[in-house]
């Protein structure tokens, strides 16, 4: 048990110092991203951490100009990852989901080297329809690498209905202040085409990462919704 | 453009809404001697403004018992025989209004409370003799007060004939809600400012018609994120504030799960706590306590029976 937690806490500074260099990464500071120099191949805890990151851990790729094509090196990390950690048959929709965007992150991103990636599971999709908002904004919220341009295109289609449901689960995590949450409904919205202007999603991610920002996924999830959605500031 | 209600919601049964005023009304029946002034309340102005509050509140409510019907005629035979009591024995047919009036000759209290009970079709011409004359003062158009407040007043002007004091509209305007801020920077005052603009626009949930389609499309999108989180908090008072707000929204989602929670709330004796659990102590403190949120419950029934009876929730 002691075990264990001792394991989490090491995963969460592994993750919490990935998540701060892809920040720094999409806000264009220091040398070009790889994420072999975010997370070190050796680390018995990389593979992990990608899986936690999901496609955020690709996110810097995303950007023109600002890395260099993702080496070996990470794409090794990223095949492991894939295949330490598939979606069992009765894995959640955000486990399917998230491993999902990494498949498709690797896919747009990495290059095509000798191996092809596998192809994209399918992930069901029926709660997007049929979940009551806050369990929405929540699942959402999880899948906010997701967000990322050009990926689950038919997710961002879908979620374009919810788009007043999902503003609600941003009011209600920043009243919560659970600002995990409230940045990442709030990354997803910036992406949606008709988010209300009465909900102030710009000044409200800016206040997120003002309150929440110590949390290095919060910064991430604010920096990523300004950087490929301009919103915030 | 309308809103989208918020999804996957199902509305409560009459049964549910319903049963929630009708406990309210017998706890509020059963505790009426407690909204009595006693003489040292009197004897002095400031103490007795205190004291007011709830009569005040009490007979808002019990007009909108009376007025919405809904309740069945038992129920509207003892909101009528509230608002009696009311108006004979707590405000002695209104001399004490008209005591206060002239003990603070420019206080909008006694008009706001007046007001309800004119419209019933009860008189004192001495209070209106002294509201008039208040009312010719640039003092009563520049009394400083907060934005939502100086709509109640405007209101209780509109219920008594009198010529408005101010531009209604430019009053809206210049409250929270008038201006559609970020909803999530809502906090407890502010959803009480909110609650408050409401009741004052819709002439206490008498007209909601009146409440211009940007609001009504604002308060539909992000209402059920507030109602949400004060009933997580347990905030029954808000909540049963906020319900009321629900039922005088043009798709009102008199939301089922909401509304158990709230019934789930109410003491076997029909009061409601204002937050968590019932308060313990004498009964007058506990009166002290629960009596407003009691009248909110027997309020936010009555509103949102009619709607359920009227098949309006989305």
């Amino acid at each position: 048990m002691a075990e264990q937690t001792q394991g989490a806490v090491a995963l969460s500074a592994v993750i919490a110092d990935a998540a701060t260099g892809v920040a720094l990464a999409l806000q264009g500071g220091g040398d070009p991203y790889a994420l072999s120099r975010i997370l070190r191949q050796d680390d018995p805890l990389a593979p992990a951490a990608v899986r936690v990151l999901g496609a955020d851990a690709l996110a810097p790729y995303a950007l023109e100009h600002r890395a260099a094509p993702g080496g070996a090196d990470d794409e090794a990390v990223v095949r492991q990852t894939l295949a330490a950690y598939p979606p069992g048959a009765d894995a959640s929709a955000v486990s399917a989901w998230s491993y999902r965007g990494l498949v498709e992150a690797s896919h747009a991103y990495l290059p095509v080297g000798d191996q092809p990636w596998p192809r994209p599971p399918k992930a069901g999709s029926d709660w997007i329809g049929t979940d009551p908002w806050p369990k929405l904004a929540h699942r959402v919220s999880q899948l906010a690498a997701l967000a990322l341009p050009g990926l689950a295109a038919d997710l961002a289609d879908q979620l374009a209905a919810r788009t007043d449901d999902l503003a609600r689960g941003f009011v209600r995590a920043v009243r919560r202040r659970d600002w995990l949450q409230a940045a990442g409904v709030g990354r997803w919205l910036a992406r949606l085409p008709d988010v209300p202007p009465t909900l102030g999603l710009d000044a409200g991610l800016a206040f997120v990462r003002q309150m929440g920002g110590a949390d290095p996924r919060v910064a991430l999830h604010v920096v990523a919704a300004r950087r490929f959605h301009g919103r915030g500031w | 453009m309308t809103v989208p209600a918020a999804s996957m919601v199902s509305p409560a049964s009459a049964a549910l809404v319903h049963g929630v005023g009708d406990r309210a009304l017998t706890w509020i029946d059963a505790h009426r001697d407690h909204f009595r002034l006693t003489p040292e309340d009197r004897a002095t102005g400031s103490a007795m403004i205190e004291r007011l509050k709830p009569i005040g509140e009490l007979a808002v409510n019990m007009q909108v018992l009376f007025r919405e019907g809904v309740a069945g005629s038992r129920q509207r035979t003892r909101a009528g025989q509230l608002l009696d009591f009311t108006w004979r024995e707590l405000l002695d047919g209104g001399n004490v209004l008209a005591a206060l009036q002239h003990d603070e000759p420019h206080s909008p209290v006694p008009l706001e409370v007046y007001a309800h009970f004119h419209e019933l079709g009860h008189r004192h011409p001495g209070l209106e003799a002294a509201l008039e004359a208040a009312r010719r003062t640039t003092t009563w158009t520049t009394l400083e007060m907060v934005p939502n407040r100086r709509l109640g007043v405007l209101n209780a002007e509109r219920k008594l004939g009198l010529a408005p004091s101010a531009d209604f509209d430019q009053a809206l305007e210049r409250t929270w809600l008038g201006q559609l801020p970020e909803p999530w920077t809502v906090q407890l005052h502010i959803a009480y400012d909110i609650t408050h603009t409401v009741f004052h626009l819709t002439d206490w949930g008498e007209a909601p018609d009146r409440i211009p389609p940007a609001i009504a499309d604002y308060l539909s999108r992000y209402l059920p994120a507030w109602m949400e989180d004060w009933a997580e908090l347990e905030h029954w008072d808000l909540l049963g504030e906020l319900l009321i707000v629900d039922a005088c929204l043009p798709r009102p989602t008199l939301d089922a799960r909401l509304w158990q929670r709230y019934a789930a709330a109410q003491a076997a004796n029909g009061a409601m706590p204002i937050h968590h659990a019932m308060p313990q102590g004498d009964a007058a403190e506990v009166f002290d306590q629960v009596h407003h949120p009691t009248l909110v419950a027997a309020f936010a029934s009555a509103m949102a029976t009619s709607r359920v009876l009227s098949g309006d929730a989305r």
